[in-house]
């Protein structure tokens, strides 16, 4: 493949893959999580945005001392930028603002088991995180 | 005991020795204020200040040879006996007078050139084996330009004890010879007793001067860069490692290497579950990956300032290049509220201020404080 033509072949293939991906990955990511969470307890009704937003708002005990609300360094308004601790930049955890958001399963299970440890002291059920993912892609 | 008589008027110090006079004072005093007072980053002003007095000490010591009758070294280089005449002299109150330099002023003026030649080399050795910079850069070890440093201060405080001497040397010399010193070196004149008397002067060269002062200067500033093409040991291109930059730069800014020795770094790697308050945990191949690039390019494998000051770490908190007592010891004057401001937040956020963080030179000069 001459030069010229693979950055252009390089570009398209990413295009094809960064456009109609995120809806559709974000559903397939709900639908698994959806899945764990019936298996966890199969009187599972679907996940709730409010109760996702109450994840997000509420204080909680057990996690390390710094950080006992996801607002801490995620900002109160999730449409908006957070910063961590030391000083950098995160960005907005709506769906709507920051599209990257919620497509890629490991990145997600990374950082809900950083921050769920963080947070809470412990890990989070998949219905806390279907919960949690419904809320903010409807921000 | 103020002479009196009839008085005239005598050209003591051309136009060139009493520039120089001033100058050389003026970058003195720059350096002072820059080396004491002014915050690090006018480093730059303090190395510039300090070539200026190597220019003015090549000149003057040039001139000493071409300049003018009194500012010629031969003209006041008095044997011991006229030495020690001038200060029984001055015991009496009755000082022999001169015309330039009389020979206490003079032993002065040598003991001032030494320690203003000593200054400037101490402080190119310091320069360049600390800050890795100047001409000494990849020539002096960071231990000997450390102790140059001690020198270098030891050496400022002479010269202010010298520099007061000098001062108080030439209002007594004023008061007693009735004739004001300080003036005479702003306008060349001096106002001596008719009846001593006046050899013929010899004149400059200020061809022969010009001359000289280009040769040594190009002998000098060959050598410079010579010298300054010396690498640092251990000086090296550092790419990265894309796993660092990718993981760790989520959340903070990167740190360099060379800020902590490899076994700090093997403790970080380790401990990622409690990352300082919080749970940073990677896939054990990607820390892995990470840890042995940051043990590979640690604190022991480079020459700079930082890095060798960050060799050692609190026996307390090993990890924390913020709580090794060089970090401390530097950042101890800045207060609380300057970490607070919106664009630093944490102390541990280097590039907030330095503006080089990710190099290892951490340079004075690149240090620019955010004031929001």
């Amino acid at each position: 493949m001459s030069s010229r033509v693979l950055p252009a072949v390089l570009l398209t293939i990413l295009g094809l893959a960064a456009l109609p991906a995120t809806a559709a990955d974000r559903t397939s990511i709900l639908k698994d999580y959806a899945a764990a969470a019936k298996a966890a307890d199969p009187a599972f009704a679907g996940f709730s945005a409010p109760r996702g937003e109450t994840l997000f708002r509420s204080k909680h005990v057990g996690g390390k001392p710094d950080t006992p609300m996801c607002t801490t360094c995620h900002g109160d308004d999730p449409r908006k930028e957070g910063k961590t601790r030391a000083g950098k930049v995160i960005e907005p955890l709506a769906g709507s603002v920051t599209a990257a958001r919620y497509t890629d399963p490991e990145k997600i299970e990374k950082w809900f088991k950083r921050n769920c440890d963080g947070v809470m002291g412990r890990e989070c059920t998949a219905l806390e995180k279907g919960d949690f993912i419904t809320f903010m892609i409807g921000q | 005991m103020i002479a009196t008589g009839d008085r005239r008027r005598v050209r003591v110090w051309d136009l060139p020795t009493r520039v120089y006079h001033w100058t050389q004072l003026a970058l003195v005093v720059a350096s002072l204020y820059t080396g004491f007072v002014a915050p690090e980053s006018w480093m730059g002003v303090h190395v510039a200040a300090g070539y200026g007095l190597v220019a003015l000490i090549v000149f003057r010591l040039v001139w000493g040879i071409y300049g003018f009758e009194y500012s010629r070294i031969a003209s006041f280089a008095y044997p011991p006996r006229r030495v020690i005449e001038s200060l029984r002299g001055l015991f009496l109150l009755r000082p022999p007078h001169a015309i330039g330099h009389n020979p206490l002023g003079a032993m002065m003026v040598f003991a001032l050139m030494a320690v203003l030649i000593a200054l400037t080399a101490t402080g190119l050795m310091v320069l360049g084996g600390e800050e890795r910079q100047g001409v000494l850069r990849g020539v002096i070890s960071f231990d000997i330009g450390a102790a140059a440093k001690e020198v270098h201060e030891g050496l400022v405080w002479t010269l202010m004890a010298m520099v007061a001497l000098h001062v108080t040397g030439v209002v007594v010399e004023s008061v007693l010879g009735g004739d004001n010193l300080a003036w005479a070196m702003i306008t060349g004149d001096r106002h001596l007793p008719a009846g001593l008397p006046v050899p013929e002067p010899r004149r400059a060269r200020p061809r022969a001067a010009a001359l000289a002062t280009l040769g040594i200067c190009a002998v000098l500033g060959v050598t410079a860069a010579g010298l300054s093409q010396v690498p640092v040991p251990g000086e090296r291109p550092l790419v990265m490692d894309p796993a660092y930059a990718r993981e760790c730069a989520a959340c903070h800014g990167l740190f360099h290497p060379s800020l902590l020795p490899a076994g700090s770094w093997r403790q970080v790697m380790a401990t990622l579950d409690d990352h300082f308050g919080e749970d940073a945990s990677l896939a054990p191949d990607v820390a892995d990956g990470i840890a042995t690039f940051l043990t590979a390019n640690a604190a022991e494998t480079w020459h700079t300032e930082a890095a060798n000051r960050f060799r050692r770490v609190a026996a307390t908190d090993p990890r924390r290049i913020t709580a090794t007592p060089y970090w401390i010891a530097k950042h101890g004057e800045i207060d609380k509220s300057v970490y607070a401001r919106r664009s630093i937040t944490s102390g541990a956020n280097c590039i907030a201020c330095h503006r080089d963080a990710l190099t290892p030179w951490f340079a004075d000069q690149a240090i620019v404080i955010p004031t929001e």
